[in-house]
Order: structure tokens, then C-alpha cells, then sequence
């Protein structure tokens, strides 16, 4: 069986001392991250990427992996005790969670979402494992003229998928992909756009630009607002559920975990779209749809399930095809990158170990996560005490730092400031910046691709179309644009987005 | 009020996107454009620039027509703590190492809060700016000067 031997090979190097010390690591900054509001799992992940240099590959992966989704389980313990998100994908978690927790419940609540989560965890693990072999198999048939017409489906999926109004996010995809554009071309030598600028020849940074327009653009934004903030002190007496949560909450739990795995998959899906579907469907099938928002625990289980298993799913697309999903993948990517590892289809077979570590280590590090965060809730929770005025004045210097450790140059730094204001206005203006990013990140594959198409097809565009493949990836961008366009999906996506 | 007719946001994300596609189209005008089997450097930056150009135009009209949203006051504090503490940080660093733009920085970005209290900031500052030295260079191994000198 080749899904077992990949798996086997997986956890052996998953199972690495070291590899499980770096996947310690990440979920502990993951649930740390989690827990505070105010800082996401983007800009400490653009923060710590000029530190994984040194690491191998593997262990810079799953360490960064492990950021993400340990990121998803904080959020639900903040949410669940103090009504606070720690993370979007935990919204949801708020209604029902927190309504437990003021009934008393908040063992059952935080122990139900653990377990969800890794439940969800493990299943998703096992789903990518299945799905990667296919697809990288598919995109290995891939020429210039199909990998195109599947990185611009991806950046449009990523798009329509995500909140955000379509057309300004479109816009921000365009403005990405012309960043990309800054720097000297690869195939004539001519510096572009570079304003004589020396650091500007090897093309902007996404890392000071994530920084910058996630980081310290939400901080400026986030000092505006007064600071509200109450720590609710719950005695967490029996963390254990009791045999009639355990029987409500599994089919809640399973029905997330498809609709998480499914969503993840899909561009865009990310951390927010799984748990509000779940919710939903939930309410939807519940005998006695009232309860919910009053502390049902299926209004835990089911959105817990789904983010968790969504956030890893969301992997299947970069390690298989090499297109991130959201923001955050893209920048995986640059660290996949930084490590000199070109992403795409031909990573799954020249680095097995690698693509099988990261999955592997997925499960590992959902153990990990149920173990440090269900007896260690109290620790977390007194994270919360911080105030922010201590935490963003930190949070603003090690941007900083991390800006100026890419490469050591103060450069890096005022660009990051220069995004900064930026970010600040898009935040102003109500545009969402993680489409820009998607945009800059794919903007040199996007071109290099273009160009060698057109050359192979002598300048006629309409070998997108002729081919089967690319003309069934543009034909189902072109659906998906056209549904947007009409108003019944448009209110929908709305609902769905929004609620 | 007269400055609520338009709809804000839309106009200003459209007039930002014009000024950027404008501002592309003139730095690249002396690059060569090529043909499309053939491209130059200046075809798709130039072919972005346009789409941008259509989506500003999109926007900034929209706004003019429908309307009227207002953004949130811009509050001035945050945004210029903040980003003198970057400022500085990044005059610091090479120069005065890593310790000095550190503490700096921690000071400069708690004037963007109202609530940031003295005593505490600079206590707080010390401890960041050791924790910061540990972290980045001794553990981090960051090649980065830690003391002016």
C-alpha cells in the first residue's frame, strides 16, 4: 500500500526528536498567538520565517505548520471563557461556547472543542494523505499553458471565496501581482520598477509586506478603538463531558469534519468559511433549532470540527499543486522558497519526506495541542491579563526585528513602515489585504508562465482555451464569476460570510 | 454636511489605484513592451497597469454615485507612535545596535497608546530589550551588533 508507506515515511520524520521539538514550538506560539487578540497567525508566521533559514526544510515546515493550526485552538479556548476570538475562525465558537461557559459548563465546552479539533485533526490527516497522491499525480502533466490557467483559478477562487467585496478583492489581486512585477526581469536582465533602488533588483519582500499590512496596519487600527477587554474567572471544575454531551456532540462532530475537509480544499476556504457553514447546517438539522446561541455543545463541536479540519486541509493545494489557498499559505510558500525548493507538483515526488513529514506531523502536533491545552487552560487563559498597551509596543519591535533579519537591511524595515500606512488605509477604505499578498506571492509564477505559454503557442492566447485541461480550469473560473453576478448566490455568499 | 455626499471609501480605494497604475505607466515607459509571443520587460507591468487603471476608474466612479458613506476619523496618535517607532528603529539599528533601537522603539510605539503608563514602559522596555538581545542574537544567532560601539 503506497498511502501507508508514504504515511510510515511521514512519521518517521515526523517522529524526529527534533522535528517534534520544532513542532512543540510552533503549537505553543500557535495556541500562544491564539489566545491573544490582536496579533494573527500571518504576521507571527512572516516574523518567524527569516528564522527558519537555518532549519531543514522539514522541520521549518512543520514548525510554521503547527503556528497555524495551533492558532485554531487558542482562538476557541479565549472564545469559549471570555467571549473573545482569539483568531475569525472562533467567531462561531462565541455563540454557543461562551453561552456554556456561563452556565457553568466551560469544562465540558473547552473539552468538547479539544476533542473535536482533534478528531477533525486526525481525519483531515488522513484525508490529505489520500487526496495528494492523485492530484500531484495530475498536475505532473502540467505544461506552462495548464499550470497558468490553474494559478489563475486558484487566485480567483481565492478571491470569491474569501469575505470581502469581489471586485475590490480582484483589484487587490492585480495590485499584488504588479508588486510582483517589481525587480529585474528574469528573462531579459532589465531592472523594473526599481527606482534605482539596489535592495529593490531581487523584487519586493512578502515578508515585510505581510508584516507591515497585518501586523502593524491591525495595530494601528486596534489603538483607535477603546480597549474592552474582562476576564471572566470560571472555576474549571470537571473538565470531562458527560456521556449525553459526548452522544449530542459526535454526529455534530463528524458532520464538521466533512464540511471542514471539503472547504479546506478549496481556494479561499481557509480558517473562516468551515466553521460558519457548520454552524449553520447545525442549526439546520437540529431537532430543536433554539437552543442554539443558549449553549449547545453540538454549536461547539460541529464549527470546532470544521475549522480545524478546514485550516489543514487547506495544505492539499500548496503541497500538492503548489497554489496557496489564502494568505497564510502564500506564505509557506516563501518559506518553501527561502529553502530553494520551487513549489509545485514535482516537490511531492523529489521531496517525499518533506510533503509526508509536514502531513504527519499534523497529527503529532494535534496530540501535542489536546495534551498542553486542556490541562494547561488556566495557564493560557491568564495569558489574557496582558494588557494590550504592554503587548503591542512588543508585538511593534519584534516586527521589526524580524523585518530586518531577512537580510539584514534597514531597507526591509522602511518598507515595512511604508506598508504599514498603507495597510492602514485599506483597513480605512474597507479592503481586505490578504488577496494582495495571494497576488504577490503567485505574481512571478503567474508571469513566467504566461510568457513561456505564449511563446510555446507563438503569441495566440487561444491555446488556454484549446487545451482540455486549462479550458476546463478557465471555464470554471468563468462559472464562478458568472455566479457571482447573479444576485440569489450573491446573497448567499453574503449570509454565509457574514452571519 | 457637503463632504458626505460621495461614498469615501470607494472614491479614495479608486483614486489610489489610478495614482498607482498612472505612476506604474510612467516608470515603465522606457522599458520594451515586446509583442505578446515575444514579451519585454514592460509587457505586464504595463497589461496590469491597465486593468488597475479600469478597476480605479470603477471604483472612483462608483463612489461619486453612490453615496454617501463617511470613513472613521483617522485618529492621529496611533498611527504616528507607531510609525516613528519603526522609523527610528530602522535609523538605530545599523548604527546605534540592536539593545539602543530596541528600547527606542519600545518607547516610541507606547506614546501611540493613551493608557501606556510611565514607569511601567520603561521597566517594561528593559525587559523586551533583554529579552529581545537573548532571543534574536544569542539564540537566534541574528548577525546583528548589540551596543553602539
Amino acid at each position: 500500500m503506497e498511502l501507508f508507506d508514504n504515511l510510515l515515511l511521514g512519521l518517521s520524520t515526523a517522529l524526529q526528536l527534533n522535528n517534534l521539538i520544532y513542532c512543540l514550538i510552533g503549537v505553543v506560539i500557535g495556541t500562544a498567538i491564539g489566545v491573544l487578540p490582536g496579533i494573527g497567525p500571518i504576521p507571527t508566521v512572516a516574523l518567524l520565517l527569516p528564522f527558519t533559514f537555518g532549519l531543514a526544510p522539514a522541520s521549518a515546515l512543520i514548525m510554521l505548520a503547527g503556528i497555524f493550526y495551533g492558532a485554531q485552538y487558542g482562538g476557541s479556548t479565549t472564545a469559549i471563557l471570555v467571549n473573545v476570538p482569539g483568531e475569525t475562525s472562533s467567531v462561531v465558537t462565541c455563540l454557543d461556547g461562551h453561552e456554556m461557559a456561563k452556565r457553568g459548563r466551560a469544562g465540558p465546552a473547552l473539552a468538547i472543542a479539544a476533542i473535536s479539533s482533534f478528531f477533525a485533526g486526525t481525519v483531515a490527516t488522513v484525508v490529505i494523505a489520500v487526496l495528494s497522491l492523485p492530484l500531484a499525480a495530475l498536475a505532473l502533466k502540467f505544461t506552462a499553458v495548464e499550470y497558468f490557467s490553474l494559478l489563475v483559478l486558484g487566485l480567483f477562487a481565492a478571491v470569491i471565496l474569501a469575505h470581502g467585496s469581489v471586485a475590490k478583492s480582484l483589484a487587490m489581486v492585480f495590485l499584488g501581482l504588479l508588486i510582483g512585477t517589481v525587480g529585474i526581469d528574469v528573462n531579459s536582465g532589465v531592472a523594473r520598477m526599481t527606482f534605482g533602488i539596489p535592495a529593490l533588483s531581487d523584487g519586493l519582500d512578502f515578508v515585510p509586506v505581510a508584516m507591515g499590512m497585518f501586523g502593524l496596519a491591525e495595530i494601528i487600527a486596534n489603538l483607535e478603538r477603546p480597549a474592552v477587554r474582562q476576564v471572566v474567572s470560571q472555576k474549571l471544575r470537571d473538565l470531562i463531558p458527560s456521556r449525553a454531551d459526548l452522544r449530542a456532540a459526535f454526529p455534530a462532530m463528524l458532520r464538521g469534519t466533512v464540511i471542514g475537509s471539503a472547504l479546506g480544499v478549496l481556494p479561499g476556504g481557509g480558517a473562516a468559511l468551515p466553521p460558519f457553514t457548520a454552524y449553520a447546517l447545525e442549526k439546520k438539522v437540529a431537532k430543536d433549532p433554539s437552543r442554539f446561541g443558549k449553549g449547545a455543545i453540538e454549536g461547539v463541536a460541529g464549527p470546532e470540527a470544521a475549522n480545524n479540519a478546514g485550516a489543514q486541509t487547506s495544505f492539499i493545494p500548496l503541497l500538492t499543486l503548489g497554489i496557496p489557498a489564502n494568505a497564510l499559505m502564500a506564505l509557506m510558500i516563501g518559506a518553501l522558497m527561502m529553502q530553494g525548493i520551487q513549489p509545485g507538483p514535482q516537490v511531492m515526488t523529489e521531496q517525499p519526506e518533506l510533503v509526508w513529514g509536514v502531513i504527519a506531523s499534523m497529527w503529532t502536533g494535534n496530540l501535542m495541542l489536546l495534551v498542553i491545552n486542556l490541562p494547561l487552560v488556566g495557564l493560557w487563559v491568564s495569558m489574557l491579563k496582558i494588557p494590550y498597551r504592554l503587548l503591542f509596543p512588543a508585538i511593534v519591535l519584534f516586527c521589526c526585528i524580524g523585518t530586518y533579519g531577512i537580510s539584514n537591511s534597514a531597507f526591509n524595515v522602511w518598507l515595512m513602515l511604508g506598508c504599514a500606512v498603507v495597510g492602514y488605509f485599506f483597513i480605512k477604505v474597507g479592503v481586505e489585504p490578504a488577496p494582495l499578498l495571494l497576488g504577490l506571492v503567485l505574481g512571478p509564477q503567474l508571469e513566467e508562465n504566461f510568457r513561456r505559454a505564449m511563446q510555446l503557442s507563438d503569441g495566440d492566447p487561444s491555446v488556454f482555451v484549446t487545451r482540455p485541461i486549462s479550458a476546463l480550469l478557465l471555464l470554471v473560473v468563468a462559472v464562478m464569476l458568472l455566479a457571482m453576478l447573479s444576485p440569489a448566490v450573491l446573497k448567499t455568499r453574503e449570509r454565509a460570510l457574514a452571519e | 454636511m457637503t463632504r458626505r455626499r460621495f461614498g469615501w471609501p470607494d472614491l479614495l480605494f479608486g483614486g489610489f489605484l489610478i495614482v498607482v497604475a498612472a505612476g506604474t505607466l510612467v516608470a515603465t515607459r522606457n522599458l520594451v513592451g515586446g509583442t505578446a509571443a515575444d514579451m519585454g520587460p514592460g509587457y505586464m507591468p504595463r497589461a496590469i497597469a491597465l486593468m488597475l487603471l479600469a478597476f480605479g476608474v470603477f471604483f472612483a466612479v462608483r463612489g461619486v454615485l453612490r453615496g454617501p458613506v463617511g470613513i472613521e476619523t483617522v485618529q492621529l496618535r496611533p498611527i504616528l507612535g507607531v510609525g516613528a517607532a519603526v522609523g527610528v528603529f530602522a535609523l538605530l539599528i545599523e548604527s546605534g545596535g540592536l539593545a539602543l533601537a530596541s528600547f527606542a522603539a519600545i518607547l516610541i510605539a507606547a506614546v501611540a497608546s493613551r493608557e501606556s503608563r510611565f514607569f511601567e514602559v520603561i521597566l517594561f522596555g528593559l525587559g523586551v530589550t533583554a529579552a529581545a538581545v537573548l532571543l534574536f542574537v544569542k539564540a537566534l544567532a541574528l548577525p546583528v551588533s548589540i551596543w553602539p560601539w
